[in-house]
Protein backbone atom coordinates (compact mmCIF):
# COMPACT_ATOMS: atom_id res chain seq x y z
CA UNK A 1 0.00 0.00 0.00
CA UNK A 2 1.13 3.06 -0.88
CA UNK A 3 0.93 5.93 1.60
CA UNK A 4 1.77 8.75 -0.23
CA UNK A 5 -1.15 10.30 -2.26
CA UNK A 6 -0.55 12.64 -5.19
CA UNK A 7 -1.24 15.39 -2.80
CA UNK A 8 1.95 13.84 -0.89
CA UNK A 9 4.44 13.63 -4.06
CA UNK A 10 3.26 17.22 -5.24
CA UNK A 11 4.05 18.85 -2.43
CA UNK A 12 7.33 16.46 -1.85
CA UNK A 13 8.32 17.65 -5.43
CA UNK A 14 7.90 21.05 -4.51
CA UNK A 15 10.04 20.63 -1.48
CA UNK A 16 12.81 19.41 -3.21
CA UNK A 17 13.06 21.80 -6.21
CA UNK A 18 13.63 24.39 -3.17
CA UNK A 19 16.41 22.53 -2.17
CA UNK A 20 17.36 21.49 -5.74
CA UNK A 21 17.57 25.33 -6.34
CA UNK A 22 19.62 26.32 -2.81
CA UNK A 23 22.47 23.07 -3.89
CA UNK A 24 22.77 24.76 -7.15
CA UNK A 25 23.09 28.29 -5.64
CA UNK A 26 26.30 26.33 -3.13
CA UNK A 27 27.80 24.47 -6.40
CA UNK A 28 27.52 27.51 -8.74
CA UNK A 29 29.62 29.40 -5.70
CA UNK A 30 32.47 26.58 -5.80
CA UNK A 31 32.26 25.99 -9.11
CA UNK A 32 32.61 29.49 -10.40
CA UNK A 33 30.06 29.25 -12.98
CA UNK A 34 26.00 28.78 -13.15
CA UNK A 35 24.98 25.45 -12.05
CA UNK A 36 21.31 24.45 -12.51
CA UNK A 37 19.41 21.44 -11.21
CA UNK A 38 16.06 20.50 -10.95
CA UNK A 39 13.87 17.78 -10.12
CA UNK A 40 11.86 16.82 -13.10
CA UNK A 41 10.06 13.20 -11.16
CA UNK A 42 9.43 12.04 -8.06
CA UNK A 43 7.97 8.72 -7.82
CA UNK A 44 7.45 6.09 -4.91
CA UNK A 45 8.61 2.49 -5.06
CA UNK A 46 7.95 -0.63 -3.11
CA UNK A 47 11.61 -1.50 -2.09
CA UNK A 48 10.85 -5.19 -3.32
CA UNK A 49 9.68 -3.56 -6.76
CA UNK A 50 12.81 -1.33 -6.89
CA UNK A 51 15.13 -2.44 -9.50
CA UNK A 52 17.34 -1.23 -12.38
CA UNK A 53 14.38 -0.01 -13.83
CA UNK A 54 13.18 2.40 -11.44
CA UNK A 55 16.58 4.23 -12.47
CA UNK A 56 16.00 4.10 -15.85
CA UNK A 57 19.68 4.55 -16.68
CA UNK A 58 22.29 1.75 -17.95
CA UNK A 59 25.35 3.06 -16.36
CA UNK A 60 27.20 -0.60 -14.71
CA UNK A 61 28.45 1.75 -11.87
CA UNK A 62 27.74 4.18 -9.83
CA UNK A 63 29.50 6.75 -7.46
CA UNK A 64 26.93 6.64 -4.50
CA UNK A 65 27.16 9.28 -1.59
CA UNK A 66 24.81 8.35 1.25
CA UNK A 67 23.76 9.67 4.68
CA UNK A 68 21.57 8.47 7.75
CA UNK A 69 18.49 11.31 8.24
CA UNK A 70 17.16 10.88 11.81
CA UNK A 71 14.62 13.13 13.20
CA UNK A 72 10.46 12.89 13.29
CA UNK A 73 11.51 10.55 10.62
CA UNK A 74 14.35 7.78 9.62
CA UNK A 75 15.66 7.84 5.81
CA UNK A 76 19.17 6.83 4.37
CA UNK A 77 19.51 9.11 1.41
CA UNK A 78 21.48 7.72 -1.13
CA UNK A 79 22.67 10.09 -4.42
CA UNK A 80 23.45 8.18 -7.58
CA UNK A 81 26.70 9.74 -9.98
CA UNK A 82 26.46 8.27 -12.79
CA UNK A 83 29.71 7.17 -14.50
CA UNK A 84 29.56 8.96 -17.69
CA UNK A 85 27.80 11.89 -17.05
CA UNK A 86 27.95 13.61 -13.30
CA UNK A 87 31.72 12.36 -13.69
CA UNK A 88 32.77 14.43 -16.39
CA UNK A 89 31.70 17.03 -13.97
CA UNK A 90 33.66 16.18 -11.02
CA UNK A 91 36.96 15.57 -13.46
CA UNK A 92 35.89 19.08 -15.31
CA UNK A 93 36.34 20.84 -12.19
CA UNK A 94 39.48 19.02 -11.14
CA UNK A 95 40.73 18.75 -14.41
CA UNK A 96 41.50 15.59 -14.34
CA UNK A 97 40.84 12.23 -16.46
CA UNK A 98 40.47 8.87 -14.62
CA UNK A 99 37.99 6.16 -14.29
CA UNK A 100 35.54 5.88 -11.64
CA UNK A 101 37.63 2.98 -10.75
CA UNK A 102 40.34 5.33 -10.69
CA UNK A 103 38.78 7.93 -8.53
CA UNK A 104 41.64 8.74 -6.20
CA UNK A 105 41.01 10.16 -2.33
CA UNK A 106 40.93 13.69 -4.00
CA UNK A 107 38.08 13.08 -6.37
CA UNK A 108 36.49 10.70 -4.06
CA UNK A 109 36.19 13.27 -1.43
CA UNK A 110 35.01 15.73 -3.91
CA UNK A 111 32.13 13.33 -4.98
CA UNK A 112 31.33 12.75 -0.68
CA UNK A 113 31.02 16.88 -0.58
CA UNK A 114 29.16 17.07 -3.84
CA UNK A 115 26.64 14.59 -3.11
CA UNK A 116 26.81 15.93 0.73
CA UNK A 117 25.52 19.52 -0.45
CA UNK A 118 22.92 18.37 -2.64
CA UNK A 119 21.77 16.20 0.07
CA UNK A 120 21.65 18.63 2.84
CA UNK A 121 20.35 21.17 0.64
CA UNK A 122 17.04 18.85 -0.39
CA UNK A 123 16.70 17.74 3.50
CA UNK A 124 17.30 20.98 4.85
CA UNK A 125 14.48 22.20 2.26
CA UNK A 126 12.10 19.74 3.87
CA UNK A 127 13.24 20.66 7.16
CA UNK A 128 12.25 24.29 6.64
CA UNK A 129 9.27 23.71 4.88
CA UNK A 130 7.84 20.94 7.37
CA UNK A 131 8.97 22.97 10.42
CA UNK A 132 10.93 20.00 11.54
CA UNK A 133 14.89 19.29 12.22
CA UNK A 134 16.58 16.16 11.45
CA UNK A 135 20.00 15.15 12.53
CA UNK A 136 22.32 13.38 9.81
CA UNK A 137 25.62 10.73 10.00
CA UNK A 138 28.32 12.39 7.75
CA UNK A 139 28.85 11.06 4.51
CA UNK A 140 30.21 8.38 3.20
CA UNK A 141 31.29 7.61 -0.68
CA UNK A 142 31.72 3.86 -2.11
CA UNK A 143 31.97 2.39 -5.70
CA UNK A 144 28.71 0.38 -6.35
CA UNK A 145 26.73 -1.38 -9.28
CA UNK A 146 22.96 -0.76 -9.67
CA UNK A 147 22.66 -4.34 -8.34
CA UNK A 148 24.13 -4.01 -5.19
CA UNK A 149 22.53 -0.37 -4.96
CA UNK A 150 19.22 -2.47 -5.03
CA UNK A 151 20.23 -5.62 -2.93
CA UNK A 152 20.81 -2.80 -0.35
CA UNK A 153 17.29 -1.37 -0.34
CA UNK A 154 15.37 -4.94 -1.36
CA UNK A 155 17.12 -6.65 1.50
CA UNK A 156 15.92 -3.98 4.10
CA UNK A 157 12.43 -5.30 5.73
CA UNK A 158 12.54 -2.25 7.67
CA UNK A 159 12.20 0.25 5.18
CA UNK A 160 9.77 -1.05 2.45
CA UNK A 161 9.56 2.24 0.34
CA UNK A 162 11.78 3.95 -1.24
CA UNK A 163 11.46 7.24 -2.79
CA UNK A 164 12.72 8.27 -6.41
CA UNK A 165 13.71 11.75 -7.33
CA UNK A 166 15.35 12.42 -10.67
CA UNK A 167 17.72 15.27 -11.01
CA UNK A 168 18.58 17.05 -13.20
CA UNK A 169 22.36 18.85 -13.50
CA UNK A 170 23.52 21.42 -15.95
CA UNK A 171 27.32 23.67 -15.47
CA UNK A 172 26.15 26.42 -18.35
CA UNK A 173 29.18 27.28 -19.55
CA UNK A 174 30.88 23.78 -19.95
CA UNK A 175 27.82 22.23 -21.40
CA UNK A 176 28.37 19.70 -19.21
CA UNK A 177 25.37 17.67 -18.02
CA UNK A 178 24.32 14.71 -15.47
CA UNK A 179 21.59 12.78 -14.10
CA UNK A 180 21.33 12.43 -10.47
CA UNK A 181 19.39 9.97 -8.98
CA UNK A 182 18.26 9.97 -5.01
CA UNK A 183 17.04 6.94 -3.16
CA UNK A 184 15.36 7.83 0.05
CA UNK A 185 14.48 4.88 2.03
CA UNK A 186 12.03 5.74 4.59
CA UNK A 187 10.76 2.93 7.33
CA UNK A 188 8.73 5.72 8.67
CA UNK A 189 7.51 7.03 4.74
CA UNK A 190 3.98 7.04 7.20
CA UNK A 191 5.31 9.04 9.64
CA UNK A 192 6.55 11.20 6.78
CA UNK A 193 3.16 11.06 5.18
CA UNK A 194 1.60 12.46 8.86
CA UNK A 195 4.38 15.65 8.55
CA UNK A 196 3.31 16.63 5.14
CA UNK A 197 -0.15 16.38 6.02
CA UNK A 198 0.25 18.72 8.94
CA UNK A 199 1.84 21.33 6.32
CA UNK A 200 -0.76 21.11 4.08
CA UNK A 201 -2.93 21.59 6.91
CA UNK A 202 -1.38 24.58 7.38
CA UNK A 203 -1.14 26.16 4.39
CA UNK B 1 36.95 7.38 30.64
CA UNK B 2 37.41 8.46 33.69
CA UNK B 3 40.67 8.86 34.52
CA UNK B 4 41.41 10.17 31.05
CA UNK B 5 41.70 14.09 30.69
CA UNK B 6 40.29 15.00 27.53
CA UNK B 7 41.52 18.58 27.48
CA UNK B 8 44.74 16.65 27.16
CA UNK B 9 43.37 14.95 24.17
CA UNK B 10 42.58 18.14 22.77
CA UNK B 11 45.44 19.97 23.12
CA UNK B 12 47.53 17.37 21.85
CA UNK B 13 45.59 15.55 19.02
CA UNK B 14 47.29 16.23 15.70
CA UNK B 15 44.42 17.44 13.87
CA UNK B 16 42.69 21.45 14.25
CA UNK B 17 39.80 21.66 16.41
CA UNK B 18 37.61 24.48 16.52
CA UNK B 19 34.28 24.79 18.00
CA UNK B 20 32.11 28.07 17.71
CA UNK B 21 28.43 28.80 18.91
CA UNK B 22 25.17 30.02 17.18
CA UNK B 23 26.87 33.85 17.14
CA UNK B 24 29.86 32.44 15.25
CA UNK B 25 32.08 33.14 18.73
CA UNK B 26 35.11 30.88 19.20
CA UNK B 27 34.77 28.58 22.25
CA UNK B 28 37.52 26.32 21.20
CA UNK B 29 40.81 26.51 19.74
CA UNK B 30 43.12 23.68 20.31
CA UNK B 31 47.08 23.79 20.14
CA UNK B 32 47.13 22.42 16.38
CA UNK B 33 44.82 25.36 15.77
CA UNK B 34 47.37 27.76 17.61
CA UNK B 35 50.72 26.31 15.93
CA UNK B 36 49.21 26.60 12.39
CA UNK B 37 47.44 29.80 12.34
CA UNK B 38 49.68 31.25 14.75
CA UNK B 39 47.05 33.19 16.86
CA UNK B 40 47.12 32.20 20.51
CA UNK B 41 44.27 30.70 22.47
CA UNK B 42 43.11 33.83 24.32
CA UNK B 43 43.01 35.80 21.50
CA UNK B 44 41.15 33.42 19.77
CA UNK B 45 38.62 32.74 22.70
CA UNK B 46 37.44 36.30 22.07
CA UNK B 47 37.18 36.39 18.42
CA UNK B 48 34.47 35.43 16.04
CA UNK B 49 35.97 32.99 13.56
CA UNK B 50 35.08 35.22 10.74
CA UNK B 51 38.04 37.77 11.67
CA UNK B 52 40.19 35.72 14.04
CA UNK B 53 42.44 34.79 10.99
CA UNK B 54 45.03 36.78 9.39
CA UNK B 55 42.96 36.37 6.58
CA UNK B 56 39.41 36.11 6.06
CA UNK B 57 38.38 32.26 5.54
CA UNK B 58 36.68 31.61 2.58
CA UNK B 59 33.14 32.42 1.73
CA UNK B 60 32.60 28.63 0.80
CA UNK B 61 33.45 28.30 4.44
CA UNK B 62 31.26 30.85 6.25
CA UNK B 63 28.78 29.71 4.43
CA UNK B 64 29.13 25.93 5.27
CA UNK B 65 29.62 26.96 9.02
CA UNK B 66 26.17 28.98 8.81
CA UNK B 67 24.29 26.08 7.00
CA UNK B 68 25.56 23.61 10.10
CA UNK B 69 24.64 26.09 12.81
CA UNK B 70 21.00 26.63 11.07
CA UNK B 71 19.90 22.92 9.96
CA UNK B 72 22.22 21.10 11.86
CA UNK B 73 23.14 18.65 9.12
CA UNK B 74 26.91 18.08 8.75
CA UNK B 75 29.19 19.36 5.96
CA UNK B 76 32.72 18.19 4.57
CA UNK B 77 34.93 20.65 2.59
CA UNK B 78 37.62 18.51 0.60
CA UNK B 79 40.52 19.66 -0.30
CA UNK B 80 39.65 19.14 -3.97
CA UNK B 81 37.21 22.01 -4.21
CA UNK B 82 38.16 24.23 -1.73
CA UNK B 83 42.54 24.36 -1.52
CA UNK B 84 43.23 26.25 1.67
CA UNK B 85 39.72 27.65 2.94
CA UNK B 86 41.22 29.22 6.06
CA UNK B 87 44.86 30.71 6.94
CA UNK B 88 46.36 28.07 8.45
CA UNK B 89 49.85 27.68 7.46
CA UNK B 90 53.08 24.81 6.71
CA UNK B 91 55.40 24.73 9.21
CA UNK B 92 58.55 26.25 8.14
CA UNK B 93 62.19 28.23 9.21
CA UNK B 94 60.99 31.74 9.87
CA UNK B 95 62.62 33.46 7.76
CA UNK B 96 60.68 31.54 4.44
CA UNK B 97 58.03 32.67 2.87
CA UNK B 98 54.73 31.07 4.26
CA UNK B 99 52.52 28.85 2.43
CA UNK B 100 49.15 27.79 3.34
CA UNK B 101 48.33 24.42 4.26
CA UNK B 102 46.13 22.30 2.33
CA UNK B 103 43.36 21.35 4.33
CA UNK B 104 40.48 19.07 4.11
CA UNK B 105 37.38 20.06 7.06
CA UNK B 106 34.53 18.50 8.68
CA UNK B 107 31.95 20.36 10.53
CA UNK B 108 29.47 18.79 12.56
CA UNK B 109 26.56 19.91 14.80
CA UNK B 110 26.94 19.88 18.52
CA UNK B 111 24.34 19.51 20.70
CA UNK B 112 24.91 22.49 23.63
CA UNK B 113 23.56 21.87 27.50
CA UNK B 114 22.02 25.57 27.12
CA UNK B 115 20.57 24.22 24.07
CA UNK B 116 22.18 26.83 21.67
CA UNK B 117 23.63 25.35 18.36
CA UNK B 118 27.45 24.78 18.10
CA UNK B 119 29.68 23.58 15.70
CA UNK B 120 32.87 21.54 15.96
CA UNK B 121 35.12 22.49 13.06
CA UNK B 122 37.46 19.41 12.54
CA UNK B 123 40.31 20.33 10.06
CA UNK B 124 43.13 18.15 8.60
CA UNK B 125 46.21 18.87 6.67
CA UNK B 126 45.85 17.53 3.14
CA UNK B 127 49.64 17.73 2.69
CA UNK B 128 50.93 13.93 2.92
CA UNK B 129 48.12 12.80 1.30
CA UNK B 130 48.51 15.12 -1.85
CA UNK B 131 52.61 13.87 -1.80
CA UNK B 132 51.64 10.43 -1.95
CA UNK B 133 48.70 11.23 -4.90
CA UNK B 134 51.59 12.74 -7.03
CA UNK B 135 53.58 10.26 -6.32
CA UNK B 136 51.21 7.32 -7.46
CA UNK B 137 49.71 9.59 -10.39
CA UNK B 138 53.20 9.69 -11.93
CA UNK B 139 54.58 6.32 -11.04
CA UNK B 140 51.41 5.38 -12.90
CA UNK B 141 51.84 7.08 -15.90
CA UNK B 142 55.49 5.97 -16.38
CA UNK B 143 53.49 2.17 -16.15
CA UNK B 144 51.25 3.59 -18.73
CA UNK B 145 53.95 4.76 -20.56
CA UNK B 146 56.07 1.31 -20.81
CA UNK B 147 53.18 -0.84 -20.93
CA UNK B 148 52.82 0.79 -24.92
CA UNK B 149 56.41 1.29 -25.45
CA UNK B 150 58.71 -1.31 -27.22
CA UNK B 151 61.69 -1.66 -24.80
CA UNK B 152 64.47 -1.89 -27.09
CA UNK B 153 63.34 0.77 -30.11
CA UNK B 154 61.75 3.32 -27.82
CA UNK B 155 58.93 3.62 -30.26
CA UNK B 156 55.34 2.06 -29.47
CA UNK B 157 54.39 -1.78 -28.97
CA UNK B 158 52.35 -4.05 -31.10
CA UNK B 159 49.48 -3.56 -28.01
CA UNK B 160 49.95 0.12 -27.84
CA UNK B 161 49.07 0.04 -32.10
CA UNK B 162 46.11 -3.15 -31.97
CA UNK B 163 44.32 -0.68 -29.31
CA UNK B 164 45.16 2.65 -31.59
CA UNK B 165 44.01 0.79 -34.72
CA UNK B 166 41.19 -0.33 -33.96
CA UNK B 167 40.09 3.45 -32.89
CA UNK B 168 41.49 5.02 -36.03
CA UNK B 169 39.57 3.04 -38.16
CA UNK B 170 36.31 4.15 -36.55
CA UNK B 171 37.44 7.30 -37.18
CA UNK B 172 37.89 6.56 -40.31
CA UNK B 173 34.62 5.39 -41.37
CA UNK B 174 32.69 7.97 -39.45
CA UNK B 175 34.40 10.60 -40.92
CA UNK B 176 34.96 9.02 -44.29
CA UNK B 177 38.20 9.54 -44.66
CA UNK B 178 40.76 7.12 -45.68
CA UNK B 179 43.17 5.28 -43.58
CA UNK B 180 46.77 3.64 -44.96
CA UNK B 181 48.36 0.71 -43.27
CA UNK B 182 52.17 0.02 -44.35
CA UNK B 183 53.69 -3.32 -42.71
CA UNK B 184 57.79 -3.08 -42.77
CA UNK B 185 60.53 -6.31 -42.88
CA UNK B 186 63.78 -5.94 -42.79
CA UNK B 187 65.37 -7.86 -45.62
CA UNK B 188 67.84 -10.98 -44.82
CA UNK B 189 67.58 -9.76 -41.20
CA UNK B 190 68.39 -13.31 -39.46
CA UNK B 191 71.15 -13.65 -42.29
CA UNK B 192 72.02 -10.35 -40.67
CA UNK B 193 71.69 -11.77 -36.81
CA UNK B 194 74.11 -14.89 -37.69
CA UNK B 195 76.48 -12.68 -39.36
CA UNK B 196 76.96 -9.31 -37.28
CA UNK B 197 75.39 -10.91 -33.70
CA UNK B 198 72.83 -10.17 -31.67
CA UNK B 199 74.20 -6.69 -30.47
CA UNK B 200 74.20 -5.41 -33.97
CA UNK B 201 71.10 -6.42 -34.77
CA UNK B 202 69.26 -4.37 -31.68
CA UNK B 203 71.78 -1.54 -32.98
CA UNK B 204 69.99 -1.82 -36.66
CA UNK B 205 66.50 -2.33 -35.37
CA UNK B 206 67.28 0.79 -33.41
CA UNK B 207 68.15 2.73 -36.59
CA UNK B 208 65.29 1.70 -38.50
CA UNK B 209 62.57 2.21 -36.25
CA UNK B 210 63.97 6.05 -35.56
CA UNK B 211 64.22 6.56 -39.28
CA UNK B 212 61.00 5.25 -39.83
CA UNK B 213 60.18 7.51 -37.22
CA UNK B 214 61.17 10.36 -38.22
CA UNK B 215 59.16 10.68 -41.41
CA UNK B 216 56.44 11.16 -39.94
CA UNK B 217 55.08 14.58 -39.17
CA UNK B 218 51.17 14.63 -38.07
CA UNK B 219 50.41 13.60 -34.34
CA UNK B 220 47.68 10.97 -35.28
CA UNK B 221 50.43 9.12 -37.56
CA UNK B 222 51.63 5.88 -35.17
CA UNK B 223 54.78 3.70 -35.71
CA UNK B 224 55.23 0.49 -34.03
CA UNK B 225 57.25 -2.50 -33.57
CA UNK B 226 55.03 -5.84 -34.88
CA UNK B 227 57.32 -7.94 -34.37
CA UNK B 228 61.25 -9.40 -34.26
CA UNK B 229 62.11 -7.40 -36.85
CA UNK B 230 58.44 -6.08 -38.57
CA UNK B 231 57.36 -2.97 -37.91
CA UNK B 232 53.66 -1.21 -38.69
CA UNK B 233 52.40 2.45 -39.42
CA UNK B 234 49.08 3.61 -39.51
CA UNK B 235 48.31 6.47 -41.39
CA UNK B 236 45.04 8.61 -40.64
CA UNK B 237 43.58 10.49 -43.83
CA UNK B 238 46.31 9.23 -46.48
CA UNK B 239 44.98 8.07 -49.91
CA UNK B 240 46.22 5.07 -52.07
CA UNK B 241 48.45 7.37 -54.12
CA UNK B 242 49.95 9.35 -51.39
CA UNK B 243 50.59 6.20 -49.36
CA UNK B 244 51.70 4.38 -52.56
CA UNK B 245 55.19 7.00 -52.41
CA UNK B 246 54.93 7.59 -48.57
CA UNK B 247 55.84 3.91 -48.95
CA UNK B 248 59.07 4.61 -51.26
CA UNK B 249 60.04 7.48 -49.23
CA UNK B 250 60.11 5.04 -46.04
CA UNK B 251 62.43 2.37 -48.15
CA UNK B 252 64.48 5.20 -49.04
CA UNK B 253 65.23 6.45 -46.04
CA UNK B 254 66.31 3.23 -44.33
CA UNK B 255 68.41 2.55 -47.53
CA UNK B 256 69.87 6.17 -47.35
CA UNK B 257 71.01 5.14 -44.02
CA UNK B 258 73.61 2.32 -46.13
CA UNK B 259 74.26 0.39 -42.68
CA UNK B 260 76.32 -2.38 -43.92
CA UNK B 261 74.81 -6.17 -44.64
CA UNK B 262 77.38 -8.52 -46.11
CA UNK B 263 74.99 -11.19 -46.08
CA UNK B 264 72.26 -9.48 -47.80
CA UNK B 265 71.22 -11.46 -51.39
CA UNK B 266 70.18 -8.61 -52.99
CA UNK B 267 72.66 -5.87 -52.04
CA UNK B 268 75.49 -5.26 -49.82
CA UNK B 269 73.34 -2.86 -46.81
CA UNK B 270 70.27 -3.19 -45.55
CA UNK B 271 67.25 -2.65 -47.28
CA UNK B 272 63.54 -3.33 -46.58
CA UNK B 273 60.45 -4.94 -47.90
CA UNK B 274 57.25 -2.78 -47.51
CA UNK B 275 53.26 -3.55 -47.80
CA UNK B 276 50.98 -0.92 -48.27
CA UNK B 277 46.90 -1.27 -48.19
CA UNK B 278 44.68 2.17 -48.03
CA UNK B 279 41.27 1.75 -46.67
CA UNK B 280 38.51 4.31 -48.30
CA UNK B 281 34.80 4.50 -48.99
CA UNK B 282 35.31 1.88 -52.07
CA UNK B 283 36.54 -0.63 -49.90
CA UNK B 284 33.51 -1.17 -47.55
CA UNK B 285 33.07 -4.10 -45.24
CA UNK B 286 36.46 -5.11 -45.79
CA UNK B 287 37.69 -2.62 -42.92
CA UNK B 288 38.71 -5.75 -40.70
CA UNK B 289 41.08 -7.39 -43.22
CA UNK B 290 43.47 -3.83 -44.00
CA UNK B 291 46.25 -4.73 -41.72
CA UNK B 292 45.75 -8.47 -43.38
CA UNK B 293 46.23 -7.00 -46.59
CA UNK B 294 49.25 -5.10 -46.08
CA UNK B 295 50.77 -8.60 -44.67
CA UNK B 296 49.64 -10.21 -47.90
CA UNK B 297 51.43 -7.22 -49.99
CA UNK B 298 54.18 -7.54 -47.57
CA UNK B 299 54.51 -11.03 -48.85
CA UNK B 300 54.58 -10.33 -52.40
CA UNK B 301 56.92 -7.35 -51.99
CA UNK B 302 59.33 -10.60 -50.91
CA UNK B 303 58.32 -12.23 -53.54
CA UNK B 304 58.82 -10.19 -55.91
CA UNK B 305 62.86 -9.50 -54.62
CA UNK B 306 62.82 -7.99 -51.60
CA UNK B 307 63.80 -3.82 -51.30
CA UNK B 308 60.58 -2.78 -52.91
CA UNK B 309 56.80 -1.68 -52.17
CA UNK B 310 54.24 -3.37 -53.15
CA UNK B 311 50.52 -2.22 -52.93
CA UNK B 312 47.77 -4.39 -52.55
CA UNK B 313 43.90 -3.31 -53.41
CA UNK B 314 41.67 -3.89 -50.12
CA UNK B 315 38.52 -4.63 -52.12
CA UNK B 316 40.70 -7.09 -54.25
CA UNK B 317 42.45 -8.63 -51.20
CA UNK B 318 39.05 -9.46 -49.81
CA UNK B 319 37.73 -11.23 -53.01
CA UNK B 320 41.02 -13.50 -53.12
CA UNK B 321 40.37 -14.28 -49.53
CA UNK B 322 37.07 -15.31 -50.10
CA UNK B 323 37.86 -17.54 -53.20
CA UNK B 324 40.30 -19.59 -51.48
Amino acid sequence: MNTLTELHLDALTEVFNVGAGRAAASLSEIVGDEVKLSVPSIEIKKSSEADTSVIELNSARFGAVSQQFSGPFEAEAILLFTEDHALEIVRDMMGSQMSIEELAEFEQEAMCELGNIILNACLSAMADMLKISLNSSLPSYKIATTDEIFQGICNSSDQPYVLVLHIDLTIEKRHSEGHLIFLLSSMSLHKLGIQIDRFLGSI
Amino acid sequence: MKSINLEAIISSINMGLIVVDSEENILLWNDWVVKHSEVTSSQALTAKISNVFQDAPSAAFLSALKSVLTYGLPVVLSNALHRSPLALYVPSDKHLEKTRMHLAITMTHLPDANRKSCCLIQISDSSTSIKREKMLRSHSEILKRDATTDSLTGIYNRRFFDEHYKMALGQATRQKLPLSVFMIDIDFFKEYNDYYGHPSGDKTLIKVASALKAQLSRSTDVVARYGGEEFILMLPNMSEEHAISFADKLRLAIWDIAIPHLKSRISQQVSVSIGVSTYDQRSEGAMLSLVDAADAALYKAKQNGRNQVFYAQLSEFKANKEKS
